[in-house]
């Protein structure tokens, strides 16, 4: 550039160097304002900063609630940030509550309360503040509310619970003969009653289609399946005082095997793991196992179609079910106008749910369940009772939506069910594993399950 | 090699003038002023390079959690759950695993793409944008570019090639498409690097050859190869520290995930999880300190190559 | 292989060599920007035609919909203008401090120098990825997470820059300052005065290099901001952009919106770039 160019190209450097110079003044000055472009332009008096981890579709509603919020409260500006979800999501909340510049108001899943350092991490909730904006205990299931105490204080607020459920094809069922007078599913009531639908539905499934889609080597699903019946059986994870692992291995085989007999019975065929199997599901496949928030994946897809709690095959129901809920992140000057903006809004969402429902999930938020309007949802109105048949992971630190345990021991179930480890070998593993988690501190404190026992 | 040919225009006249006083003068100012020179760098060098190495060497002996305080003494009990974590050598292995492919492979093509660029007559500032344009992207855009094309259902890759293979969700296959992502988008650099070592090579000794009757062959044998050793030792060396450290587009393919069956998961990953996701960071520390030494010992194994080499070179 | 051709005939002719040799850099250049060329097509469909089984290479229905939908929605300009920020500080910051080192390392005499110099080259083996996490300890410990300086300053004490300049320094002919040391110049007018301006290109190369990996990189700032406000270009794209359910036709739009500042660049200064490669390349052998 430049040169050989003669007077006029020194004009041009020149130039060239002025740009140069304010660019670099500028960037300078707008590092030493430190805010960001967004939060300069925003003139609202009370901004809340809100992060979630909603994606698709229950993105869109989530974002349905807060624009609403916004109308009916213009003083406060809510600014929404979406992250990935997941282990990246806890990592960034985490890591801002340590560096103290976290957000307003957050979303976790409710089972990463206990891990998330309670009163380090996060703040506890203003039951008083809720109350003013309508939100009570009595409001909500009594199990899921103690869910979120620890220390005698409420660190979330439960927005909804999301359960894994067994979707089915009506038209796929009414020709095998498999549905009831009032055009649902019949219960199964024990392994051998399911085996025998999947084996009368495969008969009635195109040529091409699996008959079931379990999500077969997908590490998260599998756990989630495998805790939901295991609770069926009755087993246990850990003794009261989390000092001793109660894990029982026999039970623990006999869920292994019966997730792994669909793919040798030929059910679930192994070429469609993961979102196949809801593709193959839309296409006329009779069953696929699926968390709640398929349900708009189907509707759109105008697919004729219920949802029940999954099979309870071992005699008890119960399905694995996971909580959205509100949370504070740590902020070492909580308070004010912001503070009561998150508990403003949080309650706001909570009571408002009813967009939120219809992405499958339910609403904590009991009073919501009994309305007229949410009755007509359907399927939801089938499988609404899930709130009363809760499994879910032991109320330990290292427990929780891709946390830990779920990490450690989710490939160790996927082994069983795609057949490279044997079931009996697979359940002690899992026992162990537990064992060494249970014997772990938890870095936050530094006292293993047992010792945190005021958190149990 | 520029300065070599700068300083022989300059060098006499002037020094012969100069030289009685301005030894001295030099030697005044130095002292002076050398410390301030400089302490600006040193000052962000030691908080930002040597604090954090010496703080991190603290933290591996200690219990240290991610929200700062309460940290405790633990003596060794970081180094030895790492040396037993299967999870740490599966990690280191992965990393060592997409090194050995990508090294290797980065030298080969860099080195052919730099012959093609430096013998093609026409348009060379066209081939060098070319070749070099990927490596211009951000890793992450890199990654999401590659996870698009790997995509199960309508990747371009599978497409254009009538394949089936599931590249990002069987572990046989999906370190090997990291390696892919990495291969295009790195290889720019590298290739620049021969590219500059090909120009610098004095046309007279191509001349004297062909003067001597040596054809095409000889003349890369004898004198191209020769003479782009140290080049291959730079890139070498270069690109086994940065392959040792990858991270970005494996993540980002992965949906920062560790992979199918965990095959994906990287050493610095395992750090990151170890200190962000599981909160230890007195543990993540400790093997943090396990890759900065054997970082260490390749960059000194390359530094006692060269030296032994310009030994036995003289 | 083919310098006969080189020296033989300066006017440029068509030999058959020639024609063999291009047509296989085309076909090359082909290979390697194909990935780009389907990145652009696909950000030019819409998002559903986007997924569709069989796929093809070119838009059936063009439209602009994922490049206005990348502006309308989310924060892609806030990253822009952060990139745009720590880029540009990063960059200023390097070119003063590591000029001022090299020409110190390789000029000046001061006590522990030679302790100093094997330190800070014990530094190039020192990154974000390795040492991560104590690194962010310390940061943390200056409250400057989500913050710009928490971003910039680690990424300004590159030992490598250091390095070059020292090579180049050396190179210097000393007889140019000592010239002016008679005249009564002092160590500091000499070295803005006269050192500077001669290490130009040196510096052109130091100052581009610098831009180029502070734009792109992606770990440091990946783990030091949470707060999608302040997240530059690669890691608001990462961690946020792909949250929303994958969009490609919009995932990439953005990234070839983060990409362009740098082709333009590299466009624009391919000469000192490639000059400045090779100089990198001359210093570390």
């Amino acid at each position: 550039m430049g040169q050989g160019m003669g007077r006029p190209g020194l004009n041009r450097r020149q130039l060239l160097a002025g740009l140069g110079g304010l660019t670099v003044a500028g960037s300078f000055g707008f590092a030493a304002l430190g805010t960001g472009a967004d939060a300069l332009a925003s003139g609202a008096d009370t901004r809340v900063r809100y992060w979630n981890l909603f994606s698709g579709g229950d993105g869109y509603n989530m974002i349905a609630m807060l624009d609403s919020f916004r109308a009916d409260n213009p003083g406060i500006e809510v600014k929404d940030s979406t992250l990935q979800w997941g282990s990246p999501f806890y990592t960034k909340l985490a890591m801002a509550a340590a560096g103290n510049r976290a957000p307003e108001l957050g979303v976790m899943h409710l089972g990463r309360v206990t891990g998330f350092a309670p009163g380090r991490l996060l703040d506890p909730w203003d039951l008083d503040l809720l109350a003013k904006y309508g939100v009570r205990e009595q409001d909500f299931n009594p199990a899921l509310w103690k869910r979120a105490v620890i220390d005698g204080k409420l660190y979330a607020l439960p927005l909804d619970i999301h359960v894994q459920l067994c979707f089915y094809r009506k038209d796929v069922l009414g020709k095998a003969g498999l549905l009831g007078a009032d055009g649902r599913m019949v219960a199964p009531t024990s392994v051998d009653e399911w085996f025998a639908m999947l084996k009368e539905a495969r008969a009635a499934t195109e040529k091409g289609l699996q008959t079931i889609g379990l999500w077969h080597n997908d590490m998260n699903f599998q756990w989630w399946f495998f805790v939901a019946f295991y609770t069926q059986l009755g087993g246990t994870w850990f003794s009261a005082d989390n000092t001793e692992v109660t894990f029982d291995t026999d039970k623990a085989t006999q869920v292994l095997e019966f997730l792994r007999r669909h793919l040798t019975d030929g059910y679930a065929d192994p070429g469609f793991g993961g979102n196949a199997g809801a593709e193959q599901f839309v296409n006329g496949s009779p069953f696929c196992w699926e968390g709640n928030w398929s349900v708009p994946v189907f509707d759109s897809a105008k697919v004729d179609y219920g949802a029940v709690p999954l099979p309870p095959v071992f005699g008890r129901p119960a399905t694995h079910a996971e909580s959205h809920s509100f949370v504070l992140p740590h902020q070492a000057g909580r308070g004010g106008a912001t503070d009561e903006g998150a508990h403003r809004l949080a309650a706001y969402v909570v009571q408002h749910a009813r967009q939120w429902a219809a992405g499958g999930h339910i609403p904590a938020y009991t009073p919501t369940l009994t309305t007229a309007a949410y009755r007509k949802l359907q399927p939801q109105n089938e499988y609404a009772t899930a709130m009363d048949h809760q499994a879910t992971e032991p109320k330990v630190w290292f427990a929780g939506s891709t946390g830990i345990l779920a990490q450690r021991v989710g490939p160790v179930v996927v082994s069983s069910t795609t057949g490279s480890a044997r079931p009996d070998a697979v359940a002690r593993r899992m026992k162990s594993t537990l064992a060494t988690l249970l014997a772990m501190k938890n870095p936050m404190d530094g006292r293993t399950a047992a010792e945190g026992g005021a958190l149990a | 090699m520029t300065t070599t040919s700068a300083e022989t225009v300059v060098r006499r006249p002037a020094r012969a003038r100069a030289a009685a006083a301005g030894a001295a003068v030099r030697r005044k100012q130095g002292l002076q002023h050398g410390g301030w020179f400089v302490a600006p760098f040193l000052l962000l060098f030691a908080l930002f390079v040597i604090w954090p190495l010496l703080r991190g060497v603290w933290l591996s002996f200690t219990d240290a959690n991610i929200s700062g305080d309460g940290a405790r003494f633990v003596g060794l009990a970081n180094y030895r759950e790492a040396l037993d974590d299967p999870l740490m050598w599966d990690a280191l292995g992965h990393s060592a695993f997409f090194t050995l492919l990508v090294v290797p492979c980065i030298a080969v093509l860099a080195f052919l793409l730099a012959m093609l660029a430096h013998h093609i007559e026409r348009g060379t500032w066209l081939w060098r944008l070319c070749f070099f344009l990927p490596f211009l992207l951000p890793s992450t855009v890199a990654g999401n570019l590659w996870q698009w094309l790997f995509n199960p259902g309508n990747g371009m890759v599978n497409h254009v090639f009538g394949l089936d293979t599931p590249w990002l969700t069987d572990k046989s296959y999906a370190m090997l498409a990291v390696v892919i992502c990495t291969l295009w988008w790195t290889v720019g650099f590298s290739f620049l690097l021969y590219l500059a070592a090909l120009q610098g090579i004095p046309a007279h000794l191509y001349e004297a050859a062909r003067l001597d009757g040596a054809n095409a062959w000889h003349r890369m044998v004898h004198i191209t190869l020769p003479m782009l050793r140290n080049i291959t030792g730079l890139v070498i060396a270069l690109q086994i520290l940065a392959s040792l450290q990858v991270f970005d587009q494996a993540v980002v393919m992965m949906d920062f995930t560790t992979g199918p069956e965990d095959s994906t998961r990287t050493f610095v990953q395992y750090t990151l999880e170890q200190g962000f996701t599981s909160y230890r960071v007195g543990y993540a520390s400790a093997i943090s300190i396990i890759f900065f030494v054997l970082i260490a010992a390749v960059a000194l194994g390359r530094m006692w190559l060269l030296r032994n080499r310009e030994e036995g070179g003289r | 292989m083919t310098t006969t051709t080189v020296t033989g005939t300066r006017r440029r002719s068509w030999s058959a060599g020639q024609i063999v040799l291009t047509a296989l850099g085309a076909a090359v250049s082909a290979v390697l920007l194909a990935p780009l060329l389907w990145a652009l097509f696909t950000s030019l469909k819409s998002e559903t035609e986007s997924v569709e089984v069989p796929t093809h290479w070119l838009p059936e229905k063009w439209t602009g919909q994922a490049w206005s939908g990348i502006f309308e929605t989310g924060n892609i300009i806030d990253w822009f203008v952060n990139s745009l920020v720590v880029s540009v500080c990063v960059t200023a910051v390097v070119l003063l401090v590591s000029s001022l080192a090299g020409y110190g390392f390789a000029r000046t005499e001061f006590r522990g120098k030679g302790l100093l110099m094997g330190i800070v080259m014990a530094g190039l083996m020192i990154s974000p990825a390795v040492l991560g996490v104590p690194l962010f300890t310390t940061v943390q410990q200056m409250g400057m997470v989500d913050t710009y300086w928490g971003m910039i300053l680690p990424q300004c004490a590159p030992a490598a820059m250091v390095y070059i300049l020292y090579k180049f320094f050396q190179g210097v002919p000393r007889e140019l300052e000592e010239a002016a040391f008679i005249d009564g110049a002092g160590r500091w007018r000499v070295f803005f005065t006269i050192i500077l301006p001669l290490s130009r290109p040196s510096l052109a190369a130091v100052g581009i290099f610098t831009f180029i990996s502070s734009w792109n990189n992606f770990l440091w700032p990946y783990m030091v901001t949470n707060n999608p406000d302040l997240m530059t270009m690669p890691n608001g794209i990462a961690t946020v952009m792909n949250s929303y359910g994958i969009q490609w036709s919009q995932l990439m739009a953005g990234g070839l919106l983060a990409g362009l500042p740098l082709i333009v660049v590299f466009v624009f200064f391919q000469r000192q770039i490639v000059a400045g490669v090779a100089h990198t390349g001359l210093a570390g052998q």
